[in-house]
């Protein structure tokens, strides 16, 4: 059963077309990572699957109903969204403004306490907004997406502004909010994140998806069919796969001269520079 | 339609946080009540004098003030997080009508009380009042979604600062120029007119036409209001 469905969704803007015929299946409960450089068309495409925006031409529809009824109550409780123009209220401390978001949503008191202890800012609860620094606001902003425990949420460059210590603790917030059900919707730059968070992605480029498969897929596709073999004199030599490699090899071996043999995979910011040719900035 | 008395309670409470922590806006409540103290006067003229200070009040405080906390959102992109949540357009409307709807109540109460206004007939009074608190709320929403930041909205205002509030005082000079003459279809100048009536006793019938037009300007503005968020809802 899918989550999101995309049926060649075009959007033009004037005279620019941000996306040209897209279409994918994200199922339930999969974590689906959108990479693209800015302006390749993602927000574009998270503003329609969240009906902020209309799409020219073509069909999208989001936990089971078009993606155009995402306005309705109904629909609003179902999911949560973290963009990069998400505000917060300034004169507020971190915990009014959960508790308005709780209210909001109609969930009990305790919803904050839990959600505070997902993004780890307990301690920072009586902080105003106006005084926190930007990962703690983008925490807070994560914190108002997720207090409802949504069954979709989109996030867009959920951790660019947090050090490793806290990207580690929401990446494993976020697992654990998928094992428990969610279906998470990540646009990113960092490739690492899409690396060890996402099942699948999706390369966008120029309003085009270029590639979509699970990274390790993406990294098999576009493998170039060699091997390093690293020799303890200090040499690197690139082999192809072949018979007459594994008996070069083996005569390297029964000589003990090999360190290290690793095959030659690229990285998905590489597979994106051989799609599109261009850097992922 | 979808309207959460939970919903616009949360809206309430966090704005009436935010105002009571931002001393530039929340400053506004004082000048309808140095105003009052001001013009206070018993002469022949007390109904203009008392209506000019509401119209000053209803300009100054209720749309200066939801002008700002609409435009705030939109600056701050609060607006758009909040339209993204199950809150829906009557939830968001309504909650954050409901604080400048309740501070100026309070406030044109207390400055009616230091004026010292007399009137025949409280309800009719009231109920000026309360259709003019709406009608300026409405100004101040269309003003808030209309502008791109606080200082812009906080611009956008003045116009409405001084036609409506000044509109009325224009009417002296409807003989030279007719086309003054349309400035009597002003809420204000109706709110100006009901106080007269309502100063020297007059007949309920006389008392019913200002109250119609202000409330046609309210059920109007509002709509126009309510389209303009609607608008704001999507991306174009």
């Amino acid at each position: 059963m899918n989550t999101i469905s995309v049926k060649n969704i075009q959007k033009t803007f004037a005279d620019n077309q941000a996306l040209k015929d897209v279409s994918f299946e994200i199922p339930k409960g999969e974590i689906f990572g959108f990479l693209g450089p800015s302006g390749s068309g993602k927000t574009t495409l998270l503003k329609i699957l969240t009906a902020q925006l209309d799409p020219t031409s073509g069909s999208a529809s989001v936990l089971d109903k078009p993606a155009k009824m995402m306005q309705k109550t109904e629909q609003k409780k179902r999911f949560g969204i973290l963009t990069d123009n998400s505000g917060l209220y300034e004169r507020l401390t971190i915990e009014e403004n959960l508790d308005m978001f709780r209210r909001l949503y109609e969930l009990p008191k305790y919803s904050i306490e839990k959600v505070l202890d997902f993004v780890n800012l307990n301690a920072d609860r009586k902080k105003r907004i106006s005084v926190l620094s930007k990962g703690m606001r983008q925490r807070v902003t994560l914190a108002c997406a997720i207090i409802h425990e949504p069954e979709m949420l989109f996030l867009d460059e959920p951790t660019s502004a947090l050090d490793p210590v806290n990207t580690a603790h929401i990446h494993k917030g976020l697992r654990y909010l998928n094992e428990k059900g969610t279906t998470i919707f990540l646009t990113t730059h960092d490739m690492t994140e899409a690396e060890t968070l996402c099942e699948r992605v999706a390369i966008l480029h120029k309003g085009e998806i270029r590639a979509i498969g699970a990274p390790a897929e993406l990294k098999k596709t576009h493998r170039d069919g060699t091997m390093t073999v690293e020799l303890t004199s200090g040499e690197k030599e690139r082999l192809s796969m072949d018979g007459d490699s594994a008996a070069q090899v083996a005569n390297w071996m029964s000589q003990g001269q090999i360190e290290r043999i690793y095959t030659n995979e690229l990285s998905l910011g590489d597979i994106f520079i051989k799609l599109t040719g261009s850097e992922l900035v | 339609m979808n309207v959460s008395v939970k919903r616009i309670q949360a809206i309430l409470i966090k704005d009436y946080k935010e105002f009571s922590r931002n001393y530039a806006i929340s400053v506004m409540i004082v000048f309808p009540l140095l105003f009052a103290l001001l013009y206070r006067s018993e002469g022949s003229d007390q109904a203009v004098m008392y209506a000019f200070v509401m119209n000053f009040s209803l300009a100054m405080l209720t749309s200066f003030v939801q002008a700002c906390l609409i435009a705030e959102e939109k600056e701050r992109n609060t607006l758009r997080s909040l339209m993204m949540t199950p809150a829906s357009m009557l939830d968001v409307l309504i909650g954050k009508s409901s604080l400048v709807f309740i501070i100026s109540a309070a406030v044109l109460a207390i400055s009616t009380y230091l004026f010292g206004f007399d009137t025949s007939n409280i309800l009719v009074l009231i109920a000026g009042l309360a259709l003019s608190i709406l009608l300026y709320t409405a100004i101040g929403t269309i003003c808030g979604l209309y502008s791109k930041s606080l200082i812009e909205a906080s611009l956008a205002v003045f116009p409405v600062l001084i036609i409506f509030t000044m509109g009325p005082f224009a009417l002296v000079f409807e003989e030279d120029y007719p086309i003054v003459k349309v400035l009597n279809y002003l809420p204000s100048s109706q709110l100006s007119e009901l106080m007269v009536a309502l100063e020297t006793g007059a007949a309920t019938s006389e008392l019913t036409s200002p109250l119609v037009i202000i409330a046609i300007w309210t059920v109007a503005l509002t709509v126009i209001s309510f389209v303009l968020y609607k608008k704001r809802l999507k991306d174009y």
